[in-house]
C-alpha cells in the first residue's frame, strides 16, 4: 500500500517560552535558541510540505511569538499553499502585532488558558499570565480569524469546569478545546498531582454533555478524554507516520511530540534531507508505521485499524517497551500499570495528600 | 431543530476558506480540517456569499434540479447549513 501523504505538519518553531506548565508537550531535553531553524529554513520547509500534500500548519512552541519573524514565517506558509494555525499562550502580543499577523495571513488563532481561576491558572503556568490573556481575548474578536480557546484541565481544575465553560462563553470563541492532561514528559513528572479521579472524569463528561447541548450553534466543544481511564487507546496522532508529522526547532522531525524519549531511534533533519524522503523513506517514520510492528493482542484485533495499537510513547514510558500494546488498552497485558497508577488516585489515596503548592510541581524552564 | 431563517444570508465562517491543495480539487479548509465536497453540497455551500439569502439559495438549486422534489432539496439544503453552522463553518 502507498503511503499516504501527511495532512498537517506541526512546527515548533521555538522552545523558548515565558510559560513554564506543569504540563507542557515539549521534551524534557529542549532545543536552544541557537540551535533553532532560520527563517527562510522555515519557508523552504512550508512549500516543501504544500508539495507533499499538507493542508494544515500548526504553529507552535514553546511560545510561537517569541520568534521576531512570525510574520514571515506566516507569509512563507501562505504562498506554499498551507492553512495557519496558531497554538499560543497570547502573551507578548500586541494589537499591532496581531494586527500584522492577520494581515500575513493567519486564519486561525488558539489560545490556551490554563484555569477560569487566576490564582490556580498562574500556578499551573508557573508564572502571572493570567490576566493578559483575559485581555487578549477582546482583542482577538476584532479580527476575521477563526478563534479557540483551549483548556487543559486534570485534577486540580476539573471540580470547576463548569466555570471554565462559563469564562469560555463569555470571551465568545467559535470553538472551546477542553483537554485532559495526557502524561508525557513534564505531565508524567507531575502526574501525582494532575491525574483526576474517577468521579471527575465521570462529572466532567456529564458537564460537558450538557454544555454541548446549550451552547448549540454558538460555540462548539471539543472534549479530550483522559486515556488513563478509557477501555481502549487513542488513535495516537491518527496513527504512526500515517496523518501527521512534527518539527522541532531545530528541524528534526518525528512522528509525534513525544517520540524522541523512544530509545534506539534516529529522526533525521530537514536541514539535510526533504519533507518528502523523511515522510516516505526514513527510518523513524516507517518504525511504527502499518502493523507489521504489532504485538498480539493488537495484531489480531479487529480495533487496530482504528487506534492504530494506541500510543508508541506511551507503551515505552510506562512498559519500557515501545513495541508493547499501550497500557491504556483494558486488552493490554501490561494494563495493570495503569491501574496501579489511578488506584494512588482515590480520595484515600497518597496523592491526594499532597498540597498543591507551587513548591510541589516540576516547571518546564525556559531553555534559553 | 428548527432550520435557518428563509431571509438568513449563509456565509463562510470566520477562518473557513476555499483552497485548492496543490492543484488538486477544490477544498473546503477550516480550522482543524476540511472537506471534499462534490454534488450539492458544494452546490449549497459555494452560494454561501452572504448576499444569496436561503430562500434564494434553495430556488436556484430547485431551479437546477428540475425533475428534483422540490421539498426534499429544501430539506436538504436547511439540514446542510444546520450541519455545518453546528460545526462552525458556516455562519447565518
Amino acid at each position: 500500500m502507498p503511503t499516504p501523504n501527511p495532512l498537517a505538519l506541526i512546527a515548533e518553531i521555538t522552545h523558548r517560552c515565558p510559560l513554564h506548565c506543569v504540563y507542557c508537550s515539549n521534551p524534557l531535553e529542549m532545543q536552544k535558541a541557537a540551535g533553532e531553524l532560520s527563517t527562510e529554513e522555515w519557508v523552504r520547509v512550508f512549500r516543501e510540505a504544500g508539495q507533499l500534500g499538507v493542508l494544515h500548519l500548526h504553529l507552535t512552541g514553546g511560545e510561537p511569538l517569541a520568534r521576531p519573524d512570525l510574520t514571515e514565517l506566516i507569509t512563507g506558509a501562505r504562498a506554499g499553499g498551507l492553512y495557519v494555525n496558531l497554538i499560543t499562550s497570547g502573551i507578548g502580543l500586541s494589537e499591532t502585532r496581531l494586527g500584522a499577523l492577520v494581515d500575513a495571513g493567519l486564519e486561525h488563532f488558539q489560545l490556551s488558558f490554563q484555569d477560569s481561576r487566576e490564582a490556580g491558572a498562574n500556578e499551573i503556568a508557573g508564572t502571572p499570565s493570567h490576566a493578559r490573556k483575559l485581555q487578549l481575548a477582546g482583542l482577538i474578536r476584532q479580527f476575521k480569524i477563526a478563534f479557540t480557546v483551549n483548556v487543559v484541565v486534570h485534577r486540580q481544575n476539573l471540580d470547576h469546569l463548569g466555570e471554565i465553560i462559563a469564562m469560555a462563553e463569555e470571551l465568545g470563541p467559535d470553538r472551546l478545546e477542553i483537554a485532559n492532561v495526557q502524561y508525557y514528559g513534564w505531565a508524567l513528572r507531575n502526574r501525582d498531582l494532575l491525574l483526576p479521579t474517577r468521579e471527575q472524569v465521570e462529572q466532567s463528561q456529564r458537564t460537558v454533555a450538557a454544555a454541548e447541548e446549550r451552547l448549540r450553534g454558538r460555540m462548539r466543544i471539543d472534549y479530550v478524554a483522559p486515556d488513563y481511564y478509557a477501555r481502549y487507546p487513542k488513535a495516537c496522532m491518527g496513527g504512526w507516520g500515517r496523518r501527521l508529522l512534527l518539527l522541532d526547532p531545530a528541524g528534526q522531525a518525528l512522528p509525534c511530540h513525544a517520540a524522541g524519549v523512544i530509545p534506539g531511534m534516529q529522526f533525521d533533519n530537514v536541514r539535510q534531507h526533504s519533507l518528502d524522503w523523511i515522510w516516505r523513506e526514513s527510518a523513524a517514520f516507517q518504525r511504527f508505521r502499518g502493523e507489521d510492528w504489532m504485538p498480539e493482542p493488537c495484531r489480531s484485533c479487529e480495533r487496530r485499524t482504528e487506534d492504530f495499537g494506541g500510543c508508541r510513547c506511551q507503551a515505552f514510558l510506562l512498559t519500557g517497551n515501545a513495541a508493547a500494546t499501550d497500557p491504556v488498552c483494558t486488552l493490554a497485558p501490561t494494563h495493570g500499570v495503569v491501574e496501579q497508577a489511578l488506584s494512588q488516585v482515590g480520595p484515600d489515596g497518597p496523592s491526594m495528600a499532597v498540597p498543591a503548592s507551587a513548591a510541589s510541581w516540576v516547571y518546564r524552564p525556559n531553555p534559553g | 431543530m428548527p432550520g435557518p431563517d428563509k431571509n438568513s444570508k449563509p456565509r463562510l465562517a470566520r477562518g473557513c476558506r476555499w483552497g485548492e491543495a496543490n492543484g488538486a480539487e477544490r477544498m473546503l479548509m477550516f480550522p482543524e480540517g476540511a472537506l471534499r465536497l462534490q454534488g450539492t453540497g458544494r452546490e449549497i455551500l459555494e452560494r454561501c456569499d452572504g448576499q444569496r439569502s436561503t430562500q434564494q439559495i434553495v430556488e436556484e438549486l430547485q431551479a437546477q434540479y428540475k425533475s428534483g422534489d422540490s421539498g426534499r432539496i429544501l430539506q436538504e439544503v436547511h439540514d446542510f447549513l444546520e450541519n455545518l453552522q453546528q460545526k462552525r463553518v458556516v455562519d447565518y
